[in-house]
């Protein structure tokens, strides 16, 4: 069963059509990674897909239930209650490429942030889990520590803790990787691909072509505001269909043609 | 601070009645407000107490400048933080609350400090009219002591340790919240 279903999809900014009726799903513990080029829509249609940005067209589900917008009486187009669509967030955590911490909070309070001050739990009953999840990306050490001692590569894995607390059933990673020096590269990835290996749900924006094979079940390459080419990683990247990804992969990863 | 908070989370007409509020205070010398406050409230055909008159019009003076520093500090506090906060599930308010204010408070006071500072000196202009503060008394003792120098001097120093607590104070909070960047 679609865990995500996007249906028509579409976003403008003003005259600019950003996202141009984009239709995909995506099923329960399936790991999609959607590669592109800068100012295909990926990142956008990502950010929808949390309702952080608006859309005018279409339809996005999560687990069965249309959010953002619903249909009044009369057939009307109509944005839900805040209220409704921040429920609707809990269940979708979302890391994003500048890390987005908060600075004037520990690494610990990140991460107990959404359990406690959205969910109501008691601190007692969530600074168990809170740890585990810190453990879990390896950062247990940092608890106590403010975001700003910590280096990029750890920040990003407090940030996809911080997600993961709120115990989402998607989880969407916003090119969390484009601001890191090479070498931290790695450490994130892992903790990405555990989750993958863990049955986790998620949508993956990325420029990581190497990692899109490895840990993606399928790719999704947008171009212009259009999904151009959706398969397998091996079918995709070995057998490019149209020019664009032809293209794309050249510039990005010339080796990928030849292999 | 209210003002302030309000300005910069309402939407656009809102935004609009707020900004006319600050941009026409700010444009007033502190003096015109102090006598414009003084007679008010006779032309309005209340009779109320000089203290009170003048200082109802000097808080409404600070209060557009104050508005200005917390909405301008509310605005600083980058997007990405709301984009988080909002991906937790969270709301207006508990954005607010959470997010937002402790981040642009740390912001906001060395200039709400500047303010404080301005507003407090700023008190010597009710002697304009007749209000009995430092200044004013200062000046009816020099009349019967004709020691106007050393009077003033002494009430430089009354200023001086008015003012110089704050500071520490400021400073004190400023530390407190300061996050390491």
């Amino acid at each position: 069963m679609a865990m995500i279903e996007v249906r028509n999809l579409r976003k403008s900014y003003g005259a600019l059509e950003v996202l141009k009726d984009i239709s995909f799903s995506v099923d329960k513990g399936e790991v999609v990674v959607v590669l592109g080029p800068s100012g295909s829509g990926k990142s956008t249609m990502l950010r929808c897909i949390n309702l952080l940005e608006e859309f005018e067209g279409g339809e996005i589900c999560v687990d069965g239930e249309a959010i953002g917008y619903c249909e009044d009486a009369r057939g009307v187009r109509q944005r839900r209650k805040e209220r409704e669509n921040a429920k609707l967030r809990e269940q979708v955590g979302m890391v994003f490429q500048s890390f987005n911490l908060f600075p004037h909070r520990t690494v610990l309070q990140n991460v107990m942030m959404g359990p406690l001050k959205v969910q109501r739990q008691s601190r007692q009953k969530i600074e168990p889990m809170a740890r585990d999840l810190l453990r879990k990306v390896g950062l247990l050490d940092k608890a106590d520590q403010y975001p700003a001692r910590l280096s990029g590569g750890q920040q990003q894995r407090v940030g996809i803790a911080r997600a993961l607390a709120m115990q989402p059933k998607i989880m969407l990673f916003d090119e969390v990787t484009s601001a890191l020096d090479p070498e931290l590269v790695g450490e994130v990835l892992r903790v990405i691909r555990q989750l993958a290996q863990e049955g986790m749900t998620m949508i993956i924006v990325t420029h990581e072509i190497h990692f899109a094979r490895d840990v993606g079940d399928r790719i999704i390459f947008m171009d212009g505001g259009l999904i151009v080419e959706e398969d397998a990683p091996a079918t995709l990247l070995a057998n490019p269909k149209s020019e664009r990804l032809k293209l794309f992969l050249r510039r990005y990863q010339g080796d990928y043609l030849t292999e | 601070m209210l003002i302030g908070a309000v300005s910069a989370l309402v939407g656009r007409f809102g935004r609009g009645l707020i900004t006319a509020y600050i941009f026409v205070l700010r444009g007033i010398p502190v003096l015109v407000i102090m006598l414009l406050g003084y007679y008010m409230f006779p032309a309005l055909g209340y009779r109320v107490p000089a203290y009170v008159a003048v200082a109802t019009a000097h808080i409404v003076y600070v209060s557009a400048f104050v508005a200005e520093i917390v909405r301008s500090a509310i605005n600083s506090v980058p997007m990405g933080q709301i984009a988080a906060a909002r991906s937790l599930g969270m709301r207006h308010f508990g954005i607010l609350r959470e997010i937002l204010l402790p981040q642009a408070t740390r912001i906001a006071i060395p200039p709400l400090l500047n303010n404080s500072l301005t507003a407090i000196k700023q008190t010597s202009y009710v002697s304009v009219v007749g209000v009995w503060e430092l200044t004013y008394a200062a000046r009816e003792v020099v009349e019967r002591t004709l020691a106007s120098f050393q009077i003033f001097l002494g009430v430089m120093a009354i200023y001086f340790l008015i003012c110089y607590p704050l500071s520490l104070f400021a400073g004190w909070c400023e530390r407190r919240t300061t996050v390491i960047q």
